[in-house]
């Protein structure tokens, strides 16, 4: 057995702290990369960018903590653009697992960024609801049917911006931030069904399915996992100078941060497949010798 | 960081540490936080479910309008999900299919219209495009591709008939798109993953050990 | 045998063909946009209770282990008591018991219990058991990622040119070429596979709703 084949079957634990260490070190010793935006992203940036004050978004938590390394970067910078560009959003979960979690959470730590910003003037958060599909299609002609009462219990009729818009096919753009077959939905059903447009930010795992949808015009753009959210956030970063003084908090978990310690595991987990390779062609060599 | 939230900050970094620790090998902390993993998420679903969906959208209306002719339907809604937790009784165990019946059939009839008029149709579409309409021959050239490997990986699908002969090339064709497909996925999958190890290792550097100094007054 | 066997899969049928006949007459027919809208408000009602069935599933398993004593009872026991914390705030919450607002926060701006238990065990314990999976894709890709035959080579090819296209310093060189792939090629293999899913799952469903598929009910074809 040459040595390269013996590497190859070296105790597991070996490759876990390498990947520890290529993960620990970049989060101590930041070297800040830079991001280049992709279309699928710039694509929703610009949707946004076309509303004025009075449209609205509706933004669907689909995800919970489980995915929230990747979603919240996403969800977090899609509100600060919202926020930052007088643009409203109709917030929501439909994700069972952590989808309320989440949502609450996000919002929280955004409007807190904005003390101007009134509730149920600029923003609601309708909370979760459980139903899949049946919710989405009540919502979808009016969020009352689905959600009588906002997340804190107030009826919508008593909350301005849910007068302006009846249901989801009456605002301007729907995101839907997912895990999973949600997103597919917001594609399938709701864009299918009452023409509104809609992204997704999904994430890395599920990217290569959506762009299926993204090609065939069902959807207006795509978030792609954690680089996804990086463009995102380097987008607003960029064209929003109040949105600098959050990004720079060194307390806050962004996306950008994140792509560091993503270049050097995944520089790692190449030099194990070529390794690998290359045991495998000496050990076959060998073999044949 | 209040008092309660630095404690919630320990408590969860070392169940954090615990499910962590399976990586050297298997050992009781690790149950423990597994074990816990799932009793708290069910409990989590109990707590969402009641409040956030049976509270607003069943038993709020029913007890500030009453039974009329708009509320009526919720308590038939109510009485078929109470009666699906039949099927724990053994001797009507029976009760509980009229429930499953209605709720799989409504599912089954929204995922058909679903699958065809939201996926067949506009995915069909977008395949099926003209190659001289306009745009330019890179473009061309790529719903071509786009074409011949929706097409082979069609036919790779169709098992109906031997894949042999022309069948069986173009469904070698079908295989290697598939096998991209399949790539990119890992690639993607690669990445998803060290993002959820960034978010962990970010919350143990940052909030843990970062949020302890600053409540302890060590560092900014 | 009406009751047991053929009402059920009546009902099937009728609650099968209402979102069906709604797609048909989505604005036109009040008749029917209020029977299909009723009954998407009963099936988010429904939904929640069917969400719950689990529940009572594992707590039958685990009380079953305690009572007898079987291998890692004690971990039974976490389970039950992780999940009794967690349901009885939350429902406690959802009932407005003991002055609960609810499940998120007090009128002073501390959490509830409930929405404590979310953020300091749920959410870390959810977000750490999927984070674990990075060392085993790690670990898998070092040992079975292999050169063996042309099907191979296209799959260890298309993932290490995704890894190194969507890393900044991989970007320049292979991030064009990694949006091409996974817009055209990827994007063809994936419609492929939708649109064949989606041929399989329609067909499924017209078998569940005209009674031909029962298993879901527990009835065989000659019941």
């Amino acid at each position: 057995m040459s040595n390269l084949a013996k590497l190859t079957s070296i105790d597991r634990r070996w490759i876990f702290l390498l990947i520890g260490l290529g993960t620990l070190i970049p989060v101590l010793l930041p070297i800040g990369f830079p991001v280049r935006v992709t279309a699928p992203v710039k694509q929703i940036y610009d949707k946004i960018e076309t509303l004025g004050p009075n449209d609205v978004v509706v933004l669907s938590y689909d995800y919970g903590p489980t995915t929230g390394a990747e979603n919240d970067p996403m969800t977090d910078a899609i509100l600060r653009h919202c926020f930052s560009h007088d643009v409203k959003v109709i917030a929501l979960a439909l994700y069972p697992l952590g989808g309320l979690t989440s949502l609450t959470a996000s919002i929280d730590r955004i409007t807190a960024e904005f003390p101007d910003l009134e509730y149920g003037v600029d923003y609601v958060n309708l909370g979760y609801k459980d139903g899949g599909q049946a919710t989405m299609k009540l919502l979808a002609e009016d969020f009352s049917g689905a959600f009588p009462n906002d997340t804190h219990g107030t009826p919508l009729s008593n909350l301005p911006l849910m007068q302006q818009v009846k249901g989801a096919r009456n605002a301007q753009f729907a995101i839907s931030v997912a895990t999973g077959i949600f997103g597919e939905w917001w594609a399938n059903l709701i864009n299918a069904q009452y023409g509104l447009p809609i992204a997704v930010g999904c994430t890395a795992v599920s990217a290569p399915k959506y762009y299926a949808y993204l090609e065939a015009g069902q959807m207006l753009g795509l978030i792609g996992g954690l680089k996804g959210a990086s463009e995102y956030e380097q987008l607003v970063k960029d064209n929003y100078p109040n949105t600098r003084e959050a990004y720079a908090n060194p307390m806050l978990q962004t996306a950008s941060k994140g792509m560091d310690v993503q270049t050097i595991d995944h520089l790692i987990i190449i030099a194990f497949i070529v390794i690998g390779n290359l045991a495998y062609f000496a050990d076959r060599r060998a073999k044949r010798a | 960081m209040t008092g309660m939230e630095l404690f919630g900050t320990w408590i969860a970094a070392l169940l954090t540490l615990c499910l962590m620790s399976f990586l050297y090998k298997d050992n009781p902390l690790f149950r423990f936080a597994e074990a816990l993993f799932a009793g708290v998420s069910l409990g989590y679903y109990i707590g969402i479910t009641m409040d956030q969906t049976l509270r607003p959208n069943l038993f709020e209306p029913l007890r500030d309008s009453g039974l009329t002719l708009e509320t009526g339907h919720l308590l038939f809604a109510g009485l078929v999900g109470l009666n699906l937790y039949t099927r724990y009784v053994p001797k009507i165990a029976w009760f509980a299919r009229s429930s499953l019946a209605i709720y799989v059939g409504y599912y089954v009839g929204i995922n058909m219209v679903q699958k065809l008029q939201g996926e067949v149709l506009p995915q069909a579409a977008a395949t099926m495009v003209d190659l001289t309409g306009g745009g330019s021959p890179t473009d061309a050239l790529n719903a071509l591709v786009v074409f011949i490997g929706v097409l082979t990986v069609l036919i790779y699908f169709f098992f109906s008939v031997e894949h042999k002969g022309v069948f069986g090339k173009a469904s070698r064709v079908g295989i290697w798109f598939l096998m991209l497909g399949f790539g990119a996925a890992f690639g993607y999958t690669v990445m998803g993953r060290i993002s959820l190890l960034i978010g962990r290792i970010n919350f143990l550097v940052i909030q843990w050990i970062g949020g302890t100094l600053q409540a302890l007054g060590i560092g900014g | 045998m009406f009751l047991k066997v053929r009402l059920p899969i009546l009902l099937t049928f009728f609650a099968g063909l209402i979102p069906i006949v709604a797609f048909f007459f989505k604005d036109g027919t009040p008749y029917v946009k209020t029977l299909s809208s009723s009954l998407e408000q009963d099936m988010v009602i429904v939904s929640g209770f069917a969400l719950l069935l689990g529940v009572v599933n594992v707590v039958q398993g685990n009380v079953r282990k305690i009572e007898r004593r079987e291998k890692g009872w004690f971990y039974a026991i976490v389970l039950l008591a992780g999940m009794a914390f967690m349901g009885l705030f939350g429902a406690a919450g959802a009932m407005r018991l003991f002055g609960l607002p609810g499940i998120g926060m007090m009128a002073d701006g501390r959490p509830t219990p409930f929405q404590w238990g979310s953020l300091y065990l749920f959410t870390p314990l959810q977000a750490t058991m999927f984070a674990l999976l990075a060392f085993y894709i790690a670990s898998a890709a070092f040992r079975a990622f292999r050169i063996r035959n042309v099907e191979a080579t296209i799959l260890l090819v298309a993932a290490v040119f995704v890894m190194l296209g969507r890393i900044p310093i991989g970007e320049p060189l292979f991030g064009p070429i990694t949006e091409w792939m996974m817009q055209v090629p990827n994007g063809a293999a994936q419609r492929g596979i939708i649109i064949g899913a989606a041929l399989g799952a329609a067909s499924l469903s017209l078998r569940v709703i005209l009674g031909i598929e029962r298993s879901y009910l527990g009835l065989d074809k000659s019941e």
